[in-house]
């Protein structure tokens, strides 16, 4: 147990990991000395708990460090502050399945029409297409969220040659008391 | 109150810290009895909550001398404690609305 729990740790970043993987091992170990004394049942709770526990720790600590958000809220249960956030309404299911039914049921009805008049559209040829258009349109797509996403980092790049981004750390109070004089 | 949201886990493991440094395996056994059993922390969830009040300055290391390899143990901060005396103070506030408004449906 003591050998997947550290195989399992590996699934932290790796700063968390070099941080507090040591930690963690010697408080599982603990903690599965204490459980090991327990009836069956109890230590099988314990490993699935554990597992649990490491699995959503690792993806939570991954979304942290890619989005650099510190509490992605789906992952978060047991709140106590109550936030007004979106809810799914459970009436949407509902309504969703009727308008599918309606839509079902309108499919059957044409079908049923078709089936009943056989001639009624007259006979058209297949259809050729002028151009073959796909491929040119595809590239055009791409070669224009190329440009886009060029012409974003161009812009991110020149606000952080600018110090722009360090306006959010500024304290004027701070800077007032030491006289306007900035430190490197 | 600072950007960190308490839950209930993070709201215990600050009540274990404040008496005294606890080590990890100390903390996970006094959030389980202070919760009857209720809140049962793993250590994935331990190490994530106390890793966001290290970085929030809302608790610290303890530096222990004779401490075993892998022990570590933590303490409240100066902000920690006055974030959680915040957060206890709006928690009774809540119970106080709750109680008179459970009491009024009641009559």
């Amino acid at each position: 147990m003591l050998t997947i729990y550290r195989l399992l740790l590996y699934l932290y970043p790796q700063a968390h990991h070099c941080e507090f993987s040591e930690e963690m091992l010697a408080v599982f170990g603990e903690a599965r000395t204490e459980a090991w004394k327990k009836n069956m049942l109890v230590r099988g709770r314990f490993c699935a708990y554990e597992i649990k526990g490491l699995l959503t720790g690792a993806a939570r600590e991954h979304i942290r460090t890619i989005c650099a958000v510190d509490r992605p809220p789906v992952f978060f249960s047991r709140r106590i502050a109550m936030r007004s956030e979106f809810r799914f309404p459970k009436a949407t299911v509902t309504l969703m399945s009727i308008i599918l039914a309606g839509v079902v049921l309108a499919i059957e009805k044409a079908t049923a029409i078709r089936v009943s008049v056989p001639d009624s559209s007259p006979h058209v040829g297949p259809i050729q297409p002028a151009h073959f258009t796909f491929l040119p349109t595809m590239l055009v797509i791409m070669g224009g969220a190329c440009l886009a996403g060029a012409i974003g980092w161009a812009i991110l790049f020149a606000l952080h040659r600018s110090g722009l981004h360090r306006l959010a750390d500024f304290d004027p109070a701070s800077n007032q008391a030491s006289g306007g004089r900035t430190h490197a | 109150m600072e950007s960190l949201s308490v839950t209930e886990p993070v709201l215990l493991i600050l009540l274990s810290l404040t008496e005294r440094p606890r080590h990890g395996y100390a903390i996970l056994q006094d959030v389980q009895e202070m919760s009857d059993s209720r809140v049962v922390l793993s250590t994935g969830t331990l190490y994530g909550a106390l890793r966001r009040l290290l970085d929030g300055a809302w608790i610290e290391r303890v530096e222990e001398e004779d401490a075993p390899r892998g022990r570590q143990s933590y303490r409240l901060t100066a902000r920690g404690r006055r974030n959680l005396q915040l957060e206890v103070g709006r928690l009774k506030q809540l119970t106080r609305v709750a109680a008179l408004r459970v009491a009024r449906k009641e009559t």
